[in-house]
C-alpha cells in the first residue's frame, strides 16, 4: 500500500516570545486526510503552533512545510479559522463580506472581489446554515452564528488544510454538531483538518487523530492507539483518568 | 463670496476628507490616540525641514515631517514591546519628547525662522490664500489647496487599490496575516499617508485641530452606520460639513476657522451621539426600556398559561398579585393586545392562540438559547435580538 502524503511536517520548530520558549522543538508530521485535534493545557501552546505554521509568529528556530515546500509558497492550499474572541466584532460589516474575506488570498493584492466572489461566499453561508442571516451585520450574530460565518469564510477559500482555533469556544450544542459534521465531510473530501480542541471526552467521537502538546510535543498519532491516559497524563501533569471521572 | 472665501473653503472641504479617510481606519483600529501623537510628534520634523527649504509647502519638508511620524508610531512601538509600560503610556512618553525639540528648535531660531507654536498648533486657515503657486509668473491658486489636493488624491487611490487589504487586516489581523496581505506593511501603509496628511493640514488647521479632523468623522459616522463603505462616504461628509459650516461659524462669529470646524463636529457627534438611530443614546435607553416591558409581557404570558382559574387572570390581579405598579400593567397589557396575544373580556384576561404560541416559543428560546425558532419575533421585540 502506498503511504499517504504529508500534508503537514513541522521540523524543530522553536518559538518564543521575550525569550521564553512557548513551544519547544516540535516535530510533527500530519498525513493527508485526517481530522487532527490538538489538545493540551492553557498556554501549552496550540493557538502558538498553528500560528508559527502559517507564518503569522516568526519561529526563532525550525522549518515548517505544506506538501513539500514553505507556506509563503502554499498559501492557496491553506485555511484558517482564528478564534473567534481574536476580532472586533463590531467592526461594520456584514456575515457575507466576511465570508467575502476568504477570496480575498486567491484573487491576491488590489484585485476586487465581484460576483464570482460573491456567489461562492453565500453557497459556503448556505453550507453552514446561514444564508438567510446574508445581509446582518456581525455584531447582531449569536456566538455560535459568528462561529459558522468563519467557517464560511473558510469553507470558500476551497483548500487542502484547515486550520481552526479553538471553533467549539462558545458555541450552542446544534452548531457544535453542524460544525463537527462539516469539518466530517471535508475529511471525507480528503482534506486535512487541525483543529486547537478543548474538550477532552469528544476527541474519540470527533477526531481520528490527536497531538498532545504541551510546549513540547508528547505524541501525535491517529486517536485509537495514542489517546490514552498515559499520554494525558504526560501532558496534563495530573492523573487524567481520575480527574476526567470526576 | 469673494476669491479667497471660496478658497478658504475649498481647502477646508479638502482637508476635511484627506483626514476623515485614514480617521475612518485609525478609529476601527482603536488608534485615535497615535492620530495625535503623531500630529505633535511631527514639529521636530517641521522645523527642520523648514530650516533647509525656507518653505511651509515644499514636498521635501512634508515628507521629513511624515516621516517624523512615522519614527514616533515605531518608537511607541518598540517601548512597548519592552512590555515594561502599557501602549497609552509609551505614547505620553514619546511624543511630547518629539514635541518638545520641536519648540526647543523654534525658541532657539525665533528670530530667523517664520513660524511660531501658535500657528503650529493651531493653524491659519484665513491666511492659506494669500500663498499663491506661482508657475513662470501665472498664478495657479493657493499653495495649500495643491498640497492638499496632491495628498487627497494619492490617498484616495490608495484606498481604492488597497480597500479590501485595509479591510481584512483591520478586522482579522490574523487572516489577513495568513493569506498574505502583511499587516505589518499595511500598518505602516497606513501611518505614513496619516502622517503626509497630518502635516499637509498643519498648515491649515493646526496640529491639535487635525486630530478633530481624522478622529470625530470617523466616530460619528460610526454610530451611524454598519458598512464599511458608507462609513466612509459619511465621515467624507460630515467632514466637508462641518468645514464649511464652521467657516461660515467664524465669518459670523468673527473667530478662528480651524476653532470654528471643530466646534461644527463636536456637536455634529454630540447630536449623532443622542440621536443615532440604533446606536444612539436615547435609542439605546428606548430599547432598554421595551426590553423591561418586554420582560414582564413574557412574565405575565407565563403566568397565564400557569393558570386557567379567572380570579388569577383579573385584570386587577396583576397590580395585586403580580406586585406591578399601574403603569407598568398598563404597558404590558397594551402591548399584549397590540399584538393580538390576548383578548379581554369583562376584565378578565385571556391567551389567544398566537400569544400561547409566542409564549412556548419564547420559553424555549430562554432555556435553550436557539434562536432557529425566533428569526420572525426578533423584528418586533428587542428582547430576541440578542
Amino acid at each position: 500500500m502506498e503511504e499517504p502524503k504529508l500534508a503537514i511536517s513541522v521540523d524543530d520548530l522553536t518559538v518564543a516570545y521575550n525569550y521564553k520558549p512557548v513551544l519547544w522543538d516540535i516535530d510533527l508530521a500530519v498525513p493527508e486526510g485526517v481530522l487532527m485535534a490538538i489538545v493540551g493545557p492553557n498556554g501549552a501552546g496550540k493557538s502558538t503552533l498553528i500560528k508559527a505554521i502559517l507564518g503569522i509568529i516568526k519561529p526563532i528556530a525550525g522549518s515548517v512545510a505544506i506538501y513539500d515546500k514553505p507556506y509563503e509558497k502554499q498559501r492557496k492550499l491553506v485555511a484558517y479559522v482564528p478564534q473567534k474572541g481574536s476580532v472586533d466584532w463590531d467592526f461594520p460589516t456584514t456575515a457575507v463580506d466576511v465570508v467575502m474575506m476568504g477570496t480575498y488570498g486567491s484573487l491576491g493584492w488590489i484585485k476586487r472581489p465581484g460576483q464570482k466572489e460573491k456567489k461562492a461566499a453565500l453557497e459556503a453561508l448556505e453550507k453552514v446554515g446561514m444564508l438567510s442571516f446574508k445581509n446582518r451585520q456581525i455584531s447582531q450574530l449569536s456566538g455560535g452564528q459568528q462561529q459558522r460565518v468563519f467557517l464560511a469564510r473558510a469553507l470558500v477559500q476551497n483548500a487542502s488544510i484547515y486550520f481552526m482555533d479553538e471553533p467549539f469556544q462558545g458555541v450552542d450544542a446544534t452548531t457544535e454538531i453542524a460544525i463537527i459534521n462539516i469539518l466530517k465531510e471535508l475529511r471525507k473530501a480528503g482534506k486535512t483538518v487541525v483543529v486547537v480542541h478543548h474538550d477532552l471526552q469528544t476527541v474519540p467521537e470527533y477526531f481520528d487523530w490527536v497531538t498532545f502538546l504541551n510546549v513540547k510535543k508528547i505524541a501525535t498519532g491517529p486517536v485509537k492507539d495514542i489517546f490514552n491516559d498515559d499520554n494525558l497524563t504526560k501532558t496534563y501533569g495530573i492523573n487524567y483518568k481520575v480527574a476526567v471521572n470526576k | 463670496m469673494n476669491n479667497p472665501q471660496i478658497e478658504i473653503q475649498l481647502i477646508a472641504a479638502v482637508v476635511a476628507i484627506a483626514c476623515a479617510i485614514p480617521g475612518v481606519f485609525l478609529v476601527l483600529r482603536k488608534m485615535a490616540l497615535i492620530s495625535d501623537a503623531i500630529s505633535h510628534a511631527i514639529l521636530p520634523g517641521i522645523v527642520i525641514g523648514f530650516f533647509i527649504t525656507q518653505d511651509l509647502n515644499s514636498p521635501i519638508l512634508i515628507l521629513l515631517a511624515a516621516l517624523t511620524g512615522v519614527i514616533t508610531v515605531v518608537l511607541v512601538e518598540i517601548i512597548q514591546k519592552t512590555k515594561l509600560v502599557k501602549e497609552d503610556t509609551a505614547i505620553g512618553l514619546v511624543f511630547p519628547a518629539l514635541f518638545s525639540i520641536g519648540v526647543i528648535l523654534i525658541a532657539k531660531n525665533a528670530n530667523d525662522v517664520h513660524l511660531d507654536v501658535d500657528a503650529v498648533l493651531l493653524g491659519e486657515l484665513a491666511f492659506a490664500p494669500f500663498d499663491r503657486l506661482l508657475i513662470s509668473g501665472m498664478d495657479m491658486g493657493p499653495k495649500s489647496l495643491w498640497v492638499m489636493g496632491v495628498i487627497l488624491i494619492m490617498t484616495l487611490a490608495l484606498l481604492v487599490m488597497f480597500f479590501k487589504e485595509l479591510k481584512v487586516s483591520t478586522f482579522d489581523t490574523g487572516l489577513s496575516s495568513a493569506l498574505g496581505f502583511s499587516p505589518i506593511i499595511l500598518h505602516y501603509g497606513l501611518m505614513s499617508v496619516s502622517s503626509i496628511t497630518v502635516v499637509g493640514a498643519f498648515d491649515a488647521v493646526g496640529a491639535i485641530l487635525v486630530v478633530a479632523l481624522m478622529i470625530a468623522p470617523a466616530a460619528t459616522a460610526y454610530l451611524l452606520t454598519s458598512d464599511l463603505k458608507k462609513m466612509l462616504g459619511l465621515s467624507i461628509g460630515i467632514g466637508v460639513f462641518a468645514a464649511i459650516a464652521g467657516y461660515w461659524l467664524a465669518h459670523i462669529l468673527d473667530t478662528s476657522i480651524s476653532g470654528s470646524m471643530t466646534t461644527v463636529l463636536g456637536l455634529v457627534f454630540l447630536l449623532v451621539y443622542l440621536f443615532a438611530p440604533s446606536k444612539g443614546l436615547l435609542s439605546v435607553l428606548y430599547r432598554q426600556k421595551q426590553q423591561r416591558i418586554e420582560v414582564s409581557l413574557i412574565t405575565f404570558l407565563l403566568h397565564l398559561t400557569n393558570h386557567s382559574e379567572e380570579n388569577e387572570r383579573h385584570i386587577n390581579h396583576l397590580n395585586e398579585h403580580i406586585n406591578w405598579q399601574k403603569v407598568r400593567s398598563k404597558n404590558v397589557l397594551n402591548l399584549a393586545l397590540k399584538n393580538n396575544m390576548i383578548t379581554i373580556e369583562n376584565k378578565v384576561v385571556s391567551l389567544t392562540n398566537k400569544g400561547q404560541e409566542f409564549t412556548d416559543l419564547a420559553i424555549e428560546y430562554i432555556i435553550t438559547n436557539r434562536d432557529e425558532n425566533i428569526e420572525h419575533m426578533k423584528d418586533d421585540f428587542f428582547l430576541f435580538r440578542g
